[in-house]
């Protein structure tokens, strides 16, 4: 016969408060102690904290008494307590909005699947799936990313079909900031000079071509491990083209599900790639913060779940989205 | 007008854009539903922010600051 929980639960009431005071203290509730790996059979007071420490490491203000109104207590190792966020786990089938990332990268976000040449294709940003650019075709895509616990080989599910390059600029206003384009191009200029050529190579201004999109596709190891659906919205209605002023919705690996209205249409604008290289994109969709670093690749959708634009950029007040119609037709997908 | 508000902003985005701060260029909504050319600017910048025009070919331009724009 169970031992009776119910005083157990009153002592609980009354000093949990207590218990969640002391440094550390991240939890408490009724278990089973354990001790020296055996489960007792006596109910005690079980409190978790992150990391348990050397009594002599504690004030004693902050150490769990042995017993607490004639109960005995247990301190067990929980490390830290998140909120669950489902989108940086491990999916299969993976469906759009949860994380994923080429190998060498942190992680962005599996926008959604769709079709190339009739075989589903996993959807997301160049600079997620193919590194910016510096990626093989072939490559291993893991699901969930690198930085959300993605291990080689295990969390392999595609490999690198497709991307459409990115054409950076060093930047028109970071000319002596870059260390490495400046000596990269004394080193041409020296071979230059060398050669008698009159023609010599600045780091300042290297004029880049503009862009239309940061899009990229990888090719699942098996057709079972991808789902059509995308986490927290669903399936795909259609494709419709982003008009000023829609309502529009995203799936994301760092912010989850959130909302927004497509504020500016025809958007050229320059966007940051880290390193001082920027590169410049055209016919964009420019709406609010919806989205933070983690979150590009994303699907946007209209309120009628159908396609809109795929979402590689922003900063604390804006999101920037490619259209939709513009990926397709990049890399001749189809849904 | 004789232009569109797309081909006023085509026009002149090359000049635009390369003043200092400024990183986006767009078309937007006023506040009473007239389309208006948006540019946006990194952070605070007096001078740039003086020499843009009010107008362009007619059409109404605003700044507002949307901050570094990146890859996320």
């Amino acid at each position: 016969m169970a031992e009776d929980i119910k005083p157990i639960q009153e002592v609980l009431h009354h000093v949990c408060n207590d218990l969640l005071k002391k440094h550390n203290v991240l939890a408490t509730g009724i278990g089973y102690k354990t001790s020296a790996g055996q489960k007792s059979p006596n109910l005690s007071i079980i409190c978790s904290v992150e990391k348990k420490l050397p009594k002599a490491q504690l004030s004693s203000k902050d150490l769990v008494p042995q017993q607490v109104d004639g109960v005995t207590t247990d301190v067990v190792e929980s490390g830290r307590i998140r909120a669950l966020n489902a989108h940086l786990l491990r999916h299969r089938p993976a469906p759009g909005g949860v994380s994923i990332g080429h190998r060498d990268i942190t992680a962005g976000t599996l926008g959604c699947i769709v079709k190339k040449n009739g075989q589903r294709v996993i959807l997301s940003n160049n600079h997620v799936l193919a590194n910016s650019n510096a990626a093989q075709i072939g490559d291993a895509i893991l699901q969930p990313g690198p930085h959300d616990g993605g291990k080689f080989p295990d969390d392999h599910i595609a490999n690198l079909l497709e991307f459409i390059p990115i054409s950076l600029s060093g930047g028109i206003d970071l000319p002596s900031d870059c260390p490495i384009g400046n000596s990269f191009a004394s080193v041409l200029n020296l071979f230059a000079a060398a050669t008698g050529s009159r023609t010599r190579l600045q780091a300042v201004r290297i004029q880049a071509e503009d862009n239309l999109v940061d899009a990229a596709i990888a090719k699942p190891l098996n057709d079972s491990d991808v789902s059509d659906d995308i986490l927290d919205i669903g399936a795909i209605a259609g494709m419709t083209q982003g008009l000023l002023g829609m309502t529009i919705q995203k799936s994301g690996r760092t912010t989850e599900y959130t909302t927004g209205t497509i504020d500016q249409v025809d958007v050229t604008v320059n966007v940051q790639y880290g390193g001082g290289q920027i590169g410049r994109f055209t016919d964009q969709l420019l709406a609010g913060p919806m989205s933070q670093g983690g979150d590009s690749g994303s699907a946007v959708l209209d309120n009628d779940k159908n396609l809109v634009g795929l979402l590689f950029a922003g900063s604390d007040t804006t999101t920037i989205i490619n259209r939709m119609e513009n990926v397709f037709s990049a890399l001749g997908l189809s849904l | 007008m004789s232009m569109t508000i797309q081909q006023a902003k085509e026009k002149h985005q090359a000049e635009l854009m390369a003043l200092p701060g400024v990183v986006s260029i767009g078309i937007g909504l006023s506040p009473e539903g007239k389309e208006t050319i948006i540019i946006g600017l990194d952070g605070k910048h007096p001078a740039t922010a003086e020499k843009l025009p009010k107008k362009l070919e007619g059409y109404k331009v605003v700044s507002q600051t949307t901050g570094t724009i990146k890859a996320q």
